[in-house]
């Protein structure tokens, strides 16, 4: 057992302890900080204690980690970094989702919009919508591998189909779910049926709108890595079987998922700034 | 006061009813209403929750659809909502995704470009929003937000315009503040007003004519002139004794 990691561990329980008596803005910074390194700790004492002995004829017996330790997983990204791969492969699952989540979108708003807004639209759309829906977008692999083949074309039909659900949900329910003045108001004042739906309808719809973006948003980023543990050989997913099958780099693996939590958030955090769009802010800031 | 009573109405009712499903029951919300309002009055519809008054008042507009009887305006049965007859919402009624400005403007966009913003600029002056135009609705006080529903309807030069509890929302001091401005803007552009309101106050300062309304089923219970000078003295005698009688009419004791 390695005593600093023991040490390190036991002084940022400490803190996080003792920050109680702190003020909340320190506590903010604090707080999060010691919390990493406490995990960083942790995870470095288990890691360590999934050893085995390595013994090799004609050489010493070696400690070998079953479970890679934080300090071989930092040169696993300066390994993917020196020879682009983690680039190209950053890039390939961005351009994925990008298409995949675009195009549901596309299709998804109008369609949302459509279904909560007509009667009859509804009537059409809402059953098969509610049926499709709960199936988990990994179990349409086969069927767009099938369709597809090993390519690009087969991740983003997965993640359209992760996507997709979310944002005519969100655009339908948020139709549905608009005060009747709003409506009334604009018949009042004359406003044809295309400015309704322009000038009325869409702009009250557009805070939930951006709701289900950012849930469909993630669950495409969710479902990219699992698309391309199978359906594909490239991306970010690819990167992480590929590094087990190869050769058990665990070390690669951690990297790896390390930085699809790291885009994950910078998504989210792109879709986070439409909310403060001056004609959509009104639906968030209700406090 | 209704003025020039010569003149026909400018809206009649007559017989209307309106009933509403409630699982398998029939429950009527409106008992056969008639009413007259002259051209340039303002008319409160005073009564208790529930007793039809916001029932009414969509049936004026071309909201709702009645189930007997007829209105007509000007001669010309009421069917849908027009520009020329504007509603002023309680709540929801303006659009929190636009600015002030663009909300006034709602009703002008067939309009040429210089007509259009000279009009909105006329009526941000005329309810005192100016300073405040390009604030989203999230930004302003409830009673600023009233105005803008106020200005967006008087903006479309509409003939009559109706009103559902348009201060209940405020605070009892913006409340007059309101009601005086509200009085000021309708000498201004003599339009015909009707206005719902549940209390007895805002209807007595406000009317030329206050209707009763009761429940059960709703229903115009009286009709009462109001044949004070504004501006209105509240501790007067003649004052004091209209109140009375509303609150008996409405079945309330005045006084706690
Ligand atoms: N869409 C509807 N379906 C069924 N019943 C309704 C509907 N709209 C109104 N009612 C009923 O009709 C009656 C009159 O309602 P209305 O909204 O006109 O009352 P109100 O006088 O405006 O009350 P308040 O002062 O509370 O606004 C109420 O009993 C109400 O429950
Ligand atoms: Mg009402």
């Amino acid at each position: 057992m390695s005593i600093p990691a023991l040490v390190t561990a036991v002084v940022a329980a400490a803190v996080i302890v003792a920050s109680r008596g702190l003020r909340q803005r320190a506590q903010a910074v604090v707080l999060p900080i010691f919390t990493g390194i406490l995990l960083l700790a942790v995870w470095h004492l288990w890691a360590e204690s999934t050893w085995y002995e390595l013994a090799t004829p004609g050489q010493p017996t070696r400690r070998v980690e079953v479970f890679p330790t934080p300090g071989r997983v930092l040169p696993a990204f300066a390994e993917l970094a020196s020879d682009g791969r983690i680039f190209r492969y950053i890039i390939a699952s961005l351009f994925r989702v990008a298409t995949g989540f675009g195009v549901a979108a596309l299709i998804g708003i109008p369609l949302g919009l459509y279904a909560g807004w007509s009667t009859r639209g509804g009537y059409a759309i809402d059953p098969y919508i509610a049926a499709l829906r709960p199936i988990s977008p990994i179990a349409w692999i086969p069927i767009s591998t099938l369709a597809f083949g090993i390519k690009d074309e087969a991740a983003i039909f997965i993640i359209f189909m992760g996507a997709f659900f979310p944002i005519v949900t969100g655009a339908a329910t948020a139709v549905r779910s608009m005060p009747i003045a709003y409506v009334r108001a604009a018949h009042n004042f004359g406003l044809r049926k295309w400015e309704l739906l322009r000038f009325v309808v869409f702009p009250a719809a557009l805070p939930q709108i951006i709701t289900s973006l950012r849930i469909a948003l993630g669950i495409g980023w969710l479902v990219v890595v699992a698309a391309e543990m199978t359906a594909i050989q490239s991306g970010l997913g690819f990167l992480i079987v590929d590094a087990r099958n190869m050769g058990m780099r665990y070390d690669l693996v951690v990297a790896g998922m390390i930085v699809i939590g790291a885009i994950g958030i910078g998504l989210d955090w792109l879709v986070r700034r439409l909310e403060r769009l001056d004609s959509v802010r009104w639906g968030f800031s209700k406090e | 006061m209704p003025p020039q009573s010569e003149m026909p109405p400018k809206i009649v009712v007559r017989g209307l009813t309106k009933r509403f499903r409630r699982g398998n029951e029939e429950f009527t919300a409106l008992a056969p209403v008639d009413l007259d309002i002259a051209q340039g009055e303002l008319v409160c519809l005073l009564g208790p929750s529930g007793c039809g008054k916001s029932t009414l008042l969509n049936l004026l507009a071309g909201f709702d659809e009645a189930s007997g009887g007829t209105v007509h305006i000007d001669g010309e049965p009421v069917r849908t909502p027009d520009p020329r007859r504007v509603f002023v919402f309680q709540e929801y009624g303006i659009f929190p995704w636009a600015t002030v400005r663009e909300n006034i403007s709602l009703g002008l966009r067939r309009r040429p470009e210089a007509e259009r913003r000279e009009i909105v600029e006329r009526y941000i002056d005329l309810v005192g929003l100016r300073g405040f135009e390009n604030s989203y609705p999230g930004e302003i006080s409830g009673g600023m937000k009233q105005r803008v529903a106020v200005a967006r309807a008087l903006a479309v030069s509409p003939e009559v315009v109706f009103m559902d509890e348009p201060f209940g929302a405020l605070d009892s001091l913006t409340r007059l503040s309101m009601r005086q401005e509200l009085r000021r803007i309708w000498q201004l552009e003599r339009l015909t007003i009707v206005l719902v309101t549940h209390d007895v106050d805002e209807a007595l300062q406000l009317a030329d004519r206050v209707v009763v309304m009761t429940s059960s089923p709703g229903r115009i219970a009286a009709t009462i002139p109001v044949g004070l000078e504004h501006p209105r003295d509240v501790l007067s005698p003649a004052y004091g004794t209209l109140r009375k009688h509303l609150f008996g009419l409405l079945g309330v004791q005045d006084g706690v």
